[in-house]
This record gives structure tokens, sequence and C-alpha cells, in this order.
């Protein structure tokens, strides 16, 4: 018992430093501008300023940017469950010539930072003609090295005599895969979604880089427009940062549930 | 008003006509889910019917790969080229240097520090995160109650964007105002200028005995405490992807067989979760010295020598100096500091690594 | 399974691909050759701003009205976030050879467009007969504001116009003065020290919450009589230039200034919140900050910073400019047009009035509504009276790295890791590297 209220105890205090900037965001988001410059730690506003919210939504086609953001997450998200799934289980359960080559290029890809590659992958985007489309924001993003290694890891978990079995059956390779052996791997699959999507929803300086159509802004390109020159307003700020990031909460709230029951139990039935 | 811009309305066309399909996929998944069934049992017979086996792995490990490796390629591999070719010229008067740009580096001691400060922010980030991070998982496992609420209480610090969880940052840690300061203040111990703290956190807790410029400074401390909290979100989901992935059964038959908490955790969970903690210390350490966000977010400049570390300093090359061929040298160098880390780590952990 | 083969071929393959091959792009020898650029666009002549909410409106407007009056391509105004977002997005445009026809920046990254071969003198424009500046025009703008652009190491050529300006001016919390029994905000830098003693022997506070931003420590040099460069050699050595770096040592020492955090407006907040006395920003911050006073309007005021020589005053005018960039001389004819109809006395005024930053002329300063603009409260005119007396930053190449460096050597100085002595000595020594290897 005692020990069960220190666990607590203890996830609870930590849980109360990981949400406290989280609360002061969402109560500085209703503050007037006087309040919000006070700075100070209590985070209930004097006086709510719901109209905060009108303010920024007219600031800015929010309306847009979500329906943009949304889009092309959702298009990279699947597309890189895919190709991850893919490739992740080649490299986990095939043996072929040129394996080592192969998955030491896709690794090779991750040891680059992304600020360096920026120009490199911008005149690739000029030289396919893909400026200013949704294709500059999604095809670059379709496939990354670590969630192939991820799945690779997940895959090679898995016993050799689940195919071995599913061979038996009739199963070739690509079948085994899709039926079999991605239910088993589905906590790590929803890992790979939920970074996947975050990834993509908070991008902002690729985007910024690529597409200067106002049709084609993002939720993360709508908060800059609060970065005046002469000043920032933070409660504005704080507001639209609080919209932009509710999907991404609600995401993960919806995803976490796969994380509790176990693959194994819900796996093989074919 | 002006006229409609016609590259514009293809992208919303594509748009539309993506989400028509995405439609048309729900009503009609059962029958799509049929047809991919077949197209694959397909494809695997057709793979089936090469007589040579490894002939035969060749191909259908070509079919899984070439998406992946297709566009990794093209957006991963062909950057790393260009970075690498270069990085061999002097970008500002277009004319071939070798290997001048790596020498330049070499002698430059902002690129020393600079290398100094990723490494203290490696060494300090990783280890703390990855123990933090999966104690709380382990703990996160367990509990019972209140778990989507704890769950989520440990994931906001990641999906906060770094911009606005940086300037929560900021507000605590402000030198004179600052909530911490206070705190401090009221217990009695001296105020502290945190982010603008250019001394050693070393000679600050010493009170002097260490000299200033040893060790990493208290502001790089800060940003590290900042990258633990908003990174560790990260790693707690992958610690709980790969927890739930542990037969309940092994951990249950563990404790019929009277072994208590941590021997369960040492005998049983460490050994299963090998491969995730593997893939975590890969992972870490590659973000670890590629950081980027944490530093930029907070500090915004380059401003203190102590907060620069290579990205940063990569960064102010490329895009404040214009100087891509000395930029590319750098990042090339950063590159290979990685690849040896990692192969390091492959040789020395991923050797001890349990797979079934 | 270790990757380690797979690396070795790939450093081998990377080494190999990156070895040989010589892309057309490369191939320039010596330099010599100038780049040759297209237009991002080729259907709008595009004008990469910096602007937000209700000044990029106004903007877009202005835009709007000039696209009606002169017919051919339209202008379009994209906002990409603040300036070093469009100085990454232009770097990128110049890797690509393909650019907007004009964007706003600071002339230190002027100067590295001008390097790129990007950037178009604008004399030809300014001088032309037809579409050029009349002598009425020229003898119009405030001395020195035009000349703010013309870039000595580049043959004296101008390659940017001055387009959102504002100066360096003091912000004074009355209330805090009043308190320690101060009645005139500081004249000189010696008044300014013993008002700052004074608030902290009365009030316990601290006089000036200090932003180290380069700008504002060039301001305080500018205010001593002393210079920045000299040629591509800096000044930082020079007894102007030293007395600053003394002068913040002394006020950290005696605990009567802050540092605030860099990037952050702490020092606006810091001051309408009544914590300190002072602090140091551009005048494009006064809607701001009036806002912010909103409940006690007659609270604060803004005045000149503080001088060595009150005979001759000095401060920075700081803010962006706006260059034209090498698309085609259709675009860039078109862009000098919007330029010239922005800065037209009565856009010029209506602009002034909208957004905070200054009028550039005589006749938008004598504009009837910036008058009763200058008549509403009793320091509105403060910024506008310190135009005379504010000049520009240097502009070569280089001085963008420079700004970190003096920003460091403030931050030192603050922080008591170097006497100012010490810092200014050290800076001289590292902005001259940065600067010699620049040119």
């Amino acid at each position: 018992m005692t020990r069960r209220i220190a666990m607590y105890g203890l996830l609870c205090g930590g849980a109360l430093l990981t949400t406290f900037p989280f609360l002061w965001m969402v109560g500085t988001a209703f503050m007037d501008d006087r309040q919000a410059a006070s700075a100070s730690l209590w985070f209930i506003p004097q006086d709510w300023q719901w109209g905060n919210l009108r303010q920024v939504f007219e600031a800015a086609p929010f309306g847009t940017y979500f329906f943009n953001s949304f889009f092309v997450a959702i298009v990279v998200t699947v597309s890189v469950a895919l190709t991850s799934l893919m490739a992740g289980y080649a490299f986990a359960k095939l043996d072929f010539p040129g394996s080592r080559l192969a998955f030491g290029l896709v690794l090779a890809t991750m040891m680059i930072p992304f600020e360096v590659t920026l120009i490199p992958n911008f005149l690739m985007i000029r030289n396919l003609g893909w400026y200013n489309t949704y294709a500059a924001l999604i095809v670059p993003w379709c496939a990354n090295a670590f969630s192939i290694f991820l799945l690779r890891q997940a895959f090679l978990s898995l016993p050799a005599d689940y195919y071995d079995a599913a061979k038996v059956d009739g199963c070739g390779h690509l079948r085994f895969l899709a039926r079999v052996a991605v239910p088993l791997v589905k906590p790590t699959l929803v890992t790979v979604i939920l970074f996947t999507f975050l990834g993509s929803y908070n991008a902002l300086m690729w985007p910024i880089i690529v597409t200067s159509d106002k049709e084609l802004r993002v939720v993360q390109y709508g908060l800059t427009v609060f970065w005046g020159e002469g000043g920032v307003r933070v409660n504005l700020l704080m507001c639209a940062s609080a919209i932009v990031i509710l999907p991404s909460v609600a995401l993960y709230f919806a995803a976490q549930r796969y994380f509790l029951e176990s693959a194994f139990s819900s796996g093989i039935k074919g | 008003m002006d006229g409609v811009d016609l590259r514009s309305v293809s992208a919303w066309t594509t748009g539309y006509a993506l989400l028509a399909a995405v439609l048309v996929g729900l009503v009609a998944h059962k029958a799509l889910l049929r047809l991919a069934d077949r197209l694959l049992e397909a494809i695997d017979s057709a793979i089936e019917r090469i007589r040579a086996p490894r002939t035969r792995s060749a191909v259908a490990a070509f079919l899984l790969l070439s998406p992946a490796l297709a566009i990794l390629g093209l957006f991963g591999v062909v950057p790393l080229v260009y970075a690498v070719r270069i990085s061999l010229f002097d970008t500002r008067r277009d004319i071939f240097v070798g290997a001048g740009n790596y020498a330049r580096a070499w002698g430059d001691p902002e690129f020393w520090r600079s290398l100094s400060v990723t490494l203290y922010y490696a060494l300090g980030t990783i280890p703390l995160t990855l123990a933090i991070s999966f104690c709380v998982a382990w703990l996160l496992h367990r509990a019972a109650r209140g778990r989507g609420f704890l769950r989520t209480a440990y994931f906001l610090p990641y999906v906060t964007s770094a911009v606005a969880a940086a300037t929560v940052w900021r507000v605590l840690l402000r030198p004179r105002s600052g909530f911490v300061n206070v705190m401090l203040d009221a217990i009695g111990l001296p105020m502290q200028d945190w982010l603008l703290e250019q001394r050693g956190v070393l000679h600050i807790l010493t009170q002097g005995w260490i000299p200033p410029g040893v060790g990493p400074s208290l502001a790089l401390c800060c940003i590290m405490a900042f990258d633990i909290w908003h990174a560790s979100g990260f790693t707690i989901v992958i610690f709980l992807a790969g927890l739930t992935a542990i037969p309940r059964e092994l951990m249950e038959a563990a404790v019929l067989d009277g072994a208590g908490p941590l021997q369960v955790l040492r005998r049983v969970v460490l050994p299963l979760l090998s491969p995730t903690i593997f893939f975590l210390a890969v992972v870490s350490g590659i973000r670890a010295f590629q950081s980027f966000n944490s530093f930029y977010a907070l500090t915004n400049t380059s401003r203190g020598a102590d907060t620069q570390n290579l990205v940063i300093y990569i960064f102010a090359q490329l895009y404040e100096s214009q100087r891509y061929g000395y930029g590319a040298a750098v990042a090339t160098l950063l590159c290979a500091a990685i690849v040896a880390l990692t192969i390091i780590q492959w040789r020395y952990v991923g050797r001890r690594v349990h797979y079934e | 399974m270790t990757p380690l083969r797979g690396f070795i071929c790939i450093a081998a393959l990377t080494g190999i691909l990156a070895g040989c091959g010589n892309p057309a792009s490369e191939s320039g020898r010596g330099g010599a050759s100038p780049r040759v650029f297209k237009p991002i666009d080729e259907t709008a002549v595009l004008f990469w701003d910096r602007q937000t909410l209700e000044t990029a409106d106004l903007i877009t407007r202005i835009a709007g009205e000039y696209n009606a009056q002169h017919g051919g391509l339209p202008v379009k105004v994209e906002h990409l976030g603040d300036y070093s977002d469009i100085n990454r997005k232009l770097s990128v445009s110049i890797q690509a050879r393909e650019l907007p026809a004009m964007a706003v920046g600071y002339d230190s990254m002027t100067a590295e467009y001008v390097q790129a071969g990007a950037a178009v003198p604008l004399d030809e424009y300014m001088n032309d007969a037809e579409v050029g500046l009349t002598n009425e025009d020229r003898a119009d703008f405030f001395p020195g504001v035009l000349a703010t652009s013309t870039n000595p190491a580049f043959g004296g050529k101008t390659y940017s116009f001055p387009f959102t300006k504002s100066v360096l001016v003091m912000y004074f919390n009355k209330k805090v003065l009043r308190a320690a029994g101060i009645e005139a905000p500081p004249k000189t830098w010696d008044e300014f020290l013993a008002q700052c003693r004074l608030i902290k022997d009365k009030t316990g506070q601290f006089g000036y919450a200090v932003d180290v931003d380069c700008s504002t420590i060039d301001g305080m040099i500018y205010s001593r009589g002393g210079e920045l460069v000299r040629g591509a050699e800096s000044l930082f050595d020079q007894p102007a230039s030293v007395a600053v770096f003394e002068y913040l040592e002394t006020l950290a020492k005696e605990k009567l200034a802050f540092q605030i955090q860099p990037g952050t407006f702490d020092d606006r907040d810091e001051f309408t919140q009544g914590r300190v006395a002072f602090f140091f920003r551009t005048s494009s911050l006064r809607p701001y900050v009036a806002a912010m006073m909103a409940q006690d309007p007659d609270g604060w005021g803004i005045a000149m910073i503080p001088q060595a020589h009150l005979e001759a005053p000095a401060t920075v005018l700081y803010g962006g400019n706006i260059g034209i960039f090498q698309t085609t001389p259709e675009q860039q004819r078109i862009a000098w047009g919007f330029i010239k109809y922005f800065t037209s006395p009565e856009v010029s005024a209506r602009w002034a009035l909208g957004s905070g930053y200054l009028p550039l002329r005589k006749s938008a300063a004598d504009h009837p509504d910036m008058q009763a603009f200058f008549k509403q409260w009793e320091y509105n005119r403060a910024a506008f009276d310190c135009l005379p007396h504010a000049r520009p930053e240097p502009n070569l190449a280089g001085w963008q790295e420079v700004r970190t460096l003096v920003e460091r050597a403030g931050s030192q100085v603050m922080s008591g890791l170097k006497t100012g002595r010490q810092a200014a000595m050290d800076l001289k020594q590292e902005a001259d590297r940065v600067l010699a290897a620049a040119q």
C-alpha cells in the first residue's frame, strides 16, 4: 500500500512539473496585454479576455492553415507507416545481398542535420518544379530512417517460428507482413504514426522555405504572425499555441490506449 | 481583386482529389482490403515461383525497400553528397579549395568550443533522459488508475511547440523577477542569471573554487534541463511501447518463481527491452549531436559562446554569414562524428542486445 | 548485423560522387563571371516582407493601390516570418538562382546579397530622368536618411532604400523617477548614472533593464562621439567605445542595471510593471508600450538617449531597408515604382501613422494628420525629433557576424566575466579578424 502511494505521489509530482507550463500557456491565453506582460507565476487571468480567441482567428486564416496542416500530416503519416513497415520488415527478416549497404544508406540519412540539408533539398524541389505545391511539403517526408529503424527493431523481436508456421499455411512474405506481422508490432506502429504526425504537424522551417503562397500555409506558420517587429503579443501567441496543440494532445490521448494491451494477446488470428 | 493563381488551384484540386480518395477508401474499405489481399497473394506467388532462394529473397527485399530507398536517396543521400561536395569549395568565390575548409575548422577556436558544447550536452542529456524516462515509463506501465491522464500529462511537453514551451521557461528563469529566482531569494540563496550565465556550473557550485571556464556553463545546463523536460515524452512513449510488447505471462511466471520486483526488472524486463534501449541509445546520441531547437528557441541566437553547439555554429555559417563551403565542411565533420559514435555503440552495445 | 561496412561503402560512394563531375552551377572560376538569376514568380512582382497583423494589412492595401495605378505585373506581398526567416529564404534562393523582386532586411544582410551578386544597385533608377527622384524629392528626405544605404565598400553604390525606419530612444517611467525624487529624465550619461544611484538608494530598485543588443551598444558609442568602423577596421578600442563598456561595467557592479534575456521583450515588461525606470529600444515599440500603460498614459515618456556632448547629440537610426533583386528588367522597374510610391509624401505619412515608424521626409512630417498626431501626446514627437541626430550602423560585409561578437562582449561585461576595457580590446581583435576575412 505504501509503495503504491509512493508511486502515485512520484507520478503526480512529475505530472505537475510537466503540465505546469501547459496550464500557464492556457491561462496566459486569456489575459489582457498588461497581465500577460507581468510574467507572474499566477496563471489565472484576473479579467478573462475571451475576445483573444476571436482576435487570433481574425489575425490569420487559421481555417486554411489547419486544413493544410492536417492534409499534409495525414498523407505523410500514412506514407511513412507503409514505407517503414515494408523496409523495416525487409531489413529484419530477409537475407539479401547488399542489405548492409542499404541499411547503412538508410542510417546515413539520419546523420546529417536537417538544417544542413535545407539548401540541397530546396534545390531539388525547384528542379522538380514543386515550389509552392503540396508535393514539396509532403514527398520529402514520406520515408524516414528513424521509423524504419524502430520497426526493424520491433520485427527483430518477433520469434522466427511465426513465419515458418505461416509459410506452411501458404503465406508469402507480403501477406505474412500484412496479416500477421503488422498486428504484432502494433504498439511500435502506433508510436511511428504518432511521431510522424507530430513531426509533420510541428514543422515550420521547411514549409516557409518551400512555400510562400497564402493558400499553402500551415498552422505553425500562423504562430509567427504574433511576433511583430516591435514586440510579441504573448497572450495571443499563447492562445494560438494552445489551439494549435489541441489536435496533437487529442491524437496522443487516442493513441496511448494501444500501449495498454499486450500485443501478443491480440496477435495471431490470421 | 488580383488574378487567380493557377498553381494554388492545382494544389487545392490535388488536395480535394486525395481527400475524396480517402473517403472512398473509408466507405469501401472491405472491398478494397479484399482486393489488396488478392494483390499481395498474387505478388507472393510470383515471388515463390523463383527457384533460387537467394534471388527470391532479393526480389522480395527489392519490392519492399524501393519506395523508402527512392525517397531517402533523393532527399537524404543526395543532400549528403552535395554537402560533402560543396565543403571542398569556397562558395563565396566559386573556387575549389580542397581540404581548405577542413583545415580552417581545425584552426578555428569557435569550432572547438562548439564541439565541446555539443559533447557536454550529449553527456549531460542522454543518460539522464534515458534513466528518467525509463523510471517514469515503468511506473506508468504499472499504474492502473488515472493512466490516461497521467500518460497524457507526461507527453504534454513534447507536443507543446518549442517556441511556446521556451517562452514559459524564459519567464520562469528571468534574471530578476522570475519565479525560480524569487524562490531562491525566499530561502536565502543567491539569485542566478540562468540562461545568461556564461560561468561554469561547477564554478558557481564550488563558489569560485573551480575556474569559471571549466565544465558546462549554467546557461547550457538550463538548456539541458529544458531538453530533458521537453524530449522525455518521446523516450517515455517508446519505452511504453517496448514494455507493452513484453508478454505479461513472462513477468507473472517470474513472480511465481519468487522473484521480487527488482529481480523481475533485471532478469525479465531489461533483457527483453534491450532492443528498445539500444534503439534509444543510438537515436538519442544522434539527436543530441544534432540538437538545434532547444538552443534556438531558448537563446534565439548564438550570442553566448557557451551555448553555441555545432549545429547552431553551422547554421550561423550557412545562413548568417553565407559561408556554405565552410558550413558544409563543419557539417561533414559532425556527420563523421555521429557515424563514429553510432558504430561504437553498435559494436560495444549492440552486441549485447538480446533478440529472440 | 553491423552497418559498419555499409557506412564505409557510403563514405566511398559519397567521396567519388563529390569528387567527380562538375555541375554547371559550381563551375565558375575565380568568381569573375556574374551569376545569372531568374524571378521565382514570373506572373507577379514578389515582395518578401516582415510586417504582421495590422501593419501587414496596411502594406498589402498600399500595394493594391499601386497595382491599380500602374497596371503592369502586380506587386505581391508575402510575409515570411521575421528578418532572419527572410534572410534564410533569400540565402537558399540565391543558391537556387531564383529571386523575389524585393525584400526587406537589415543593411548588414544586404551587404551579403551584394557580395553574392544578387542585389541590384538602385542608382540607375534613382537617377533616371523619368522614374527617378527629383531634386525636390531628394531635398525633401531628411538629411542622412537616404545616405543610410550607400555602401562605400561597393563603389559608393546604393543597394537599398530606407523603408521601416526608427531610432534608438530612451523610455522612462515617471512613477519610478518620482519615487526617487527625480523630476526630469537624464540628458547626459553622468546624470543617468546619478539617477540610477538615486533610484537604488531611495527605492532599492534597479534603474535600467539592459537588452544587450548590438544596435543599443552602437547607439551608446555614437552618443559619446565615437565611430564604429574606419574602412574595414573596427574602432572598438577607441576611447568612446571603451567608455561604453566601462560604463556598463559600473552599472552592473553597482547593481544599478541588469541584463535581460536577449530576444525577449523582458525589459519592456519590467518597465511597464514599474520595476525599472529606464530601458532603451527602438521608437517603433511605442504603440506596444502605450497599450500596456493604458491605465496610466502620463506615467511614462520617451526621450533622446543620454549623451556625452549635448551640443552634438547622436543616436542610432535603425530598422529595415528594402532592396531590389536580380529578376527581370520589367520586374525591377515595377519594384522601384512601388518603393517610390511607398515613400511618396502622402503614403509615407499614412504608413508612419499606421505603423509607428518614422516619417522619412519633411512633407510627410508636415502632413496635417501627422501634425495632429504629434500634438496628441507630448512624447509623440520625441522619436521624430531624434531623427536629425540619428546615424545608420555600418553595412559592410561581415558586420552581421560582428554584431554577435559585440553582444557577446556586452554580455560578458554585464555578467562580470570581463572588465569593460578588456572586453573592448578583445572585441576589437575578434571583429577585425572577421571583417578582414569577409572582404
